[in-house]
């Protein structure tokens, strides 16, 4: 075949290309950096924020810094500096109560709503509803409490805004204390080392991968084998109705699963004419169901790849084993087995590596319990510890970590199955004349 | 073991392809199964191997009928017409296959492997796999496969197809050699008459799904049963002129003959319709029985010479002579008919038999 020597081809290219690189190539390298941070939804991906947290309190606490202090930092106020003052000019108070308060009490700062009450009593047009008074409470509370500032002067002001007022030295240790930013590391990777989890969590993913592979392809296999040798009518229908799986979404699969085994479901109802007592079946065999629901929706591909190579085999190959004695299970082991044996490899690889790095299904279906990590995977994982945490704190440079080795984990694999694939060239040598 | 098909039908769905076949093949004979593309040669063979069902009619291979017998139960080698070697196993392993699945002994099978590829002249590519050789390799290897495990029959789904023409020949022998040596019956299907002619005992002339004639290649060569059969078999082929009967002549408007002594008796009525086959050899330079005509076209053969000869009524005659070249082209020469050997069939394309 002739190469096109233009970059023509290239500007076809170019659509994919930024697709390619905007959703795969980038995220590997950012994964692969972010696994060197500390980053987390604490410190923000951006960095350099000055924050105040509870976090904050404590360590200042510990530190034994002035109590004062950090009492007031925890604390909200009621400040009239500009901005609230804008906040107050929007609600519906008398003009004479507005220039009052413009002309008496800008700039002020009280530490509590009594005091606030106390002072608005002063005025010479008051507010006189309770709601009025509360309205204007609201839009002058200020605290430092868990907003962001960019820089040293903003935060500084955000200080001065709740009437706190330090010294240089004082203001610069707070400073430093209240700073959020990541910084590079490499102890996620002495954590992954260490934790106890890895291991639990390693052992979870193998089987996962091993028993729902074996599943699907096995299951793959039989369907293709069956449907061949059906009359031609029902493969159809048999080959057609497998690719529902492939057709239905995932959240309304799973959902059907739930249903069929939970304590009132499909399978306790029916098993419960046979003495069992009802139970949710999910719970108490939550792996059984996670490799069905996997491994059945697998299979419709591998049944379509199996399928068709064996159509693909001449036909006269099978009738020469026919007349040569060979019955069905005989064509299958001597035959057809050997002859698939690269479509099997094919599907088992790409098997593989989808099952390593999905984890819709068991998110959807156990979300990695029931229990601790009984069903979680290391992808899940992944998603969990930096995307979906429970407890709150999503650990951006943690689970960045656990993807990169999954990541390192996928390229090996894919190479080895490259090196595999390589080995047909090897197989058929060029035919020789003797 | 003698092959018998009673009233053999087969239909694919509503398409019927064969209809009503009957042929016997003797213990022993090696019968060819001849006929142009689409008329059923494979479906029979098929058929008879066990790997179509039968739609109608009784397969017996002799006294036991085998028409509802699946193939894995028939001891019946075949030969496919695409060798249908097993590309992933090795060229002993494939000839193994049959032995293999007979659960034979490994001392056994190793034994009969090298006898018959001994035959074939093939030891020496036992440890190469299909891909690596030759179509006529592999055309040996399937006839090996075939016999190995001593067929009752042998069918051969055009086998020389594939070969180059020196190798055809060498093959040709070689099979019907092997075919005496074991001395089992065999049917060769093909579309080449002259492989037909030269490999088998009687040759079955297929067409639509029926058996025109079932004779020796000289039965077939000079006593076709009709139009079709003289038209197949003879190559290059007969040439056909249509015309008509008329007082002990036939006349077409570019010639005319006196019949044969021995149609004139026959149930010929005078104006009725007939076509003459005249086979090549049968127009020489001569002057008994003269037609004339322009020539319009010479090819060389080799030893012959073939000419085309067309009429005044632009219907056309093919002779084939040996010895130089007599004339060119665009000449009107007048050559003599061999009136003996000439063909007669009636409207119906049925040949009108000598009394
Ligand atoms: N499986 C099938 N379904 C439908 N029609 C078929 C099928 N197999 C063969 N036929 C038809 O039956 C007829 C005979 O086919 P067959 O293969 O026996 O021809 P053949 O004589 O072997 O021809 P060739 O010399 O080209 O091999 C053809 O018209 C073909 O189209
Ligand atoms: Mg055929």
């Amino acid at each position: 075949m002739r190469r096109l020597r233009s970059f023509l081809p290239l500007w076809f290219m170019l659509p994919a290309s930024v697709i390619v690189t905007l959703f795969f190539v980038i995220p590997v390298f950012m994964t692969f950096a972010f696994s060197f941070t500390t980053m987390s939804s604490d410190t923000g991906v951006l960095g350099n924020r000055y924050i105040v947290s509870e976090a904050t309190l404590l360590k200042l606490k510990e530190l034994n810094i002035d109590p004062v202090l950090v009492a007031s930092l925890g604390e909200i106020r009621f400040v009239f500096d500009d901005t609230n003052l804008k906040n107050i000019s929007q609600l519906n108070l008398k003009p004479s109560l507005l220039k009052e308060i413009n002309t008496k009490l800008k700039n002020k700062v009280f530490a509590t709503e009594k005091k606030l009450y106390a002072a608005l009593k002063t005025l010479k047009n008051r507010p006189r509803s309770f709601k009025d008074r509360k309205a204007i409470s609201k839009a002058t509370v200020s605290s430092m409490m868990n907003k962001e500032f960019l820089t040293a002067d903003e935060f500084s002001q955000g200080l001065v805004s709740v009437g706190i007022n330090l010294d240089a030295p004082a203001f610069n240790q707070l400073l430093e204390l209240t700073n959020t930013s990541w910084h590079w590391t490499t102890d996620n990777y002495a954590e992954l080392m260490a934790s106890d989890f890895t291991l639990k969590i390693l052992g979870n993913t193998l089987f996962y991968v091993f028993c729902t592979l074996f599943f699907n392809v096995g299951f793959a296999l039989l369907l293709a084998l069956a449907t061949f040798y059906m009359p031609s009518g029902q493969s159809k229908i048999f080959r057609a109705l497998w690719l529902i799986p492939r057709i239905s979404p995932s959240v309304i699969y799973v959902l059907l699963w739930k249903w069929f085994t939970f304590d009132s479901g499909f399978m306790s109802h029916f098993l419960s004419s046979f003495g069992f007592t009802p139970q949710d079946w999910l719970k108490e065999f939550p792996w059984v169901f996670v490799i069905l629901a996997n491994g059945f929706v697998g299979a419709s591909m591998g049944m379509l790849i199996f399928s068709s190579a064996i159509v693909a085999i001449p036909g006269d190959v099978l009738r020469a084993a026919e007349v040569d004695g060979a019955y069905p299970l005989q064509q299958i082991r001597r035959i057809i087995l050997p002859l698939l044996a690269w479509p099997i490899l094919f599907v088992t690889s790409y098997q593989t590596l989808s099952l390593l790095t999905s984890f819709e299904y068991i998110l959807l279906l156990t979300d990695g319990g029931p229990g601790f990590f009984t069903t979680e995977t290391w992808a899940l994982n992944a998603y969990h510890t930096a995307l979906s945490n429970y407890f709150g704190n999503l650990r951006y440079g943690f689970g960045a970590t656990l993807a990169v080795v999954l990541v390192v984990v996928g390229i090996i694999l894919s190479l080895l199955y490259l090196r595999l694939f390589d080995f047909k060239k090897l197989v058929t040598e060029p035919q020789i004349e003797t | 073991m003698e092959i018998k098909l009673e009233k053999f039908s087969k239909s694919f769905g509503s398409v019927k392809v064969i209809e009503e076949l009957d042929l016997t093949v003797g213990n022993g004979e090696m019968i060819a199964l001849l006929g142009p593309s689409g008329c059923g040669k494979t479906t029979t063979l098929y058929a008879i191997c066990g790997i179509h069902r039968v739609s109608a009619g009784r397969i017996l291979f002799g006294d036991r009928d085998v028409t509802a017998l699946p193939p894995q139960e028939k001891n019946v080698g075949v030969v496919f017409q695409s060798f249908a070697l097993y590309p992933h196993l090795s060229i002993y392993e494939n000839i193994a296959f049959p032995l293999r699945i007979r659960k034979e002994k490994n001392a056994d099978i190793e034994r009969k492997v090298r006898e018959i590829s001994a035959t074939l002249y093939m030891e020496h590519l036992l440890e190469r796999r299909p891909g690596q050789l030759s179509g006529g390799q592999q055309q040996r290897v399937a006839l090996a496969r075939a016999l190995v495990r001593r067929p009752d029959i042998l069918l051969m789904d055009e086998p020389l197809a594939n070969l180059d023409a020196s190798l055809r020949l060498e093959m040709r022998t070689e099979i019907r050699r092997i075919q005496q040596e074991s001395g089992c019956t065999s049917i060769l299907v093909t579309h080449d008459q002259v492989e037909a002619m030269s490999m088998c005992d009687r040759i079955a002339l297929m067409n639509n799904g029926v058996i025109q004639q079932i004779g020796t290649p000289d039965d077939m060569y000079h006593q076709p049963r009709n139009k079709f059969i003289a038209g197949f078999i003879g190559n290059p082929p007969i040439s056909f002129i249509d015309g008509a009967v008329e007082n002990g002549q036939f006349t077409s408007q570019g010639m005319s003959f006196g019949l044969p002594d021995n149609l004139k008796k026959a149930s010929l009525t005078s104006g009725q319709k007939v076509s003459v086959g005249i086979r090549p050899e049968h127009l020489q330079p001569g002057s008994e029985n003269p037609v004339a005509g322009e020539v319009t076209f010479i090819e060389s053969q080799g030893r012959e010479i073939l000419y085309d000869l067309k009429l005044g009524d632009g219907q056309m005659l093919r002779s084939i002579q040996s010895g130089a070249r007599t004339c060119k082209l665009g000449d009107r020469v007048t050559w003599s008919i061999n009136v003996n050997a000439v063909l007669f069939f009636d409207a119906q394309d049925e040949r009108i038999l000598p009394a």
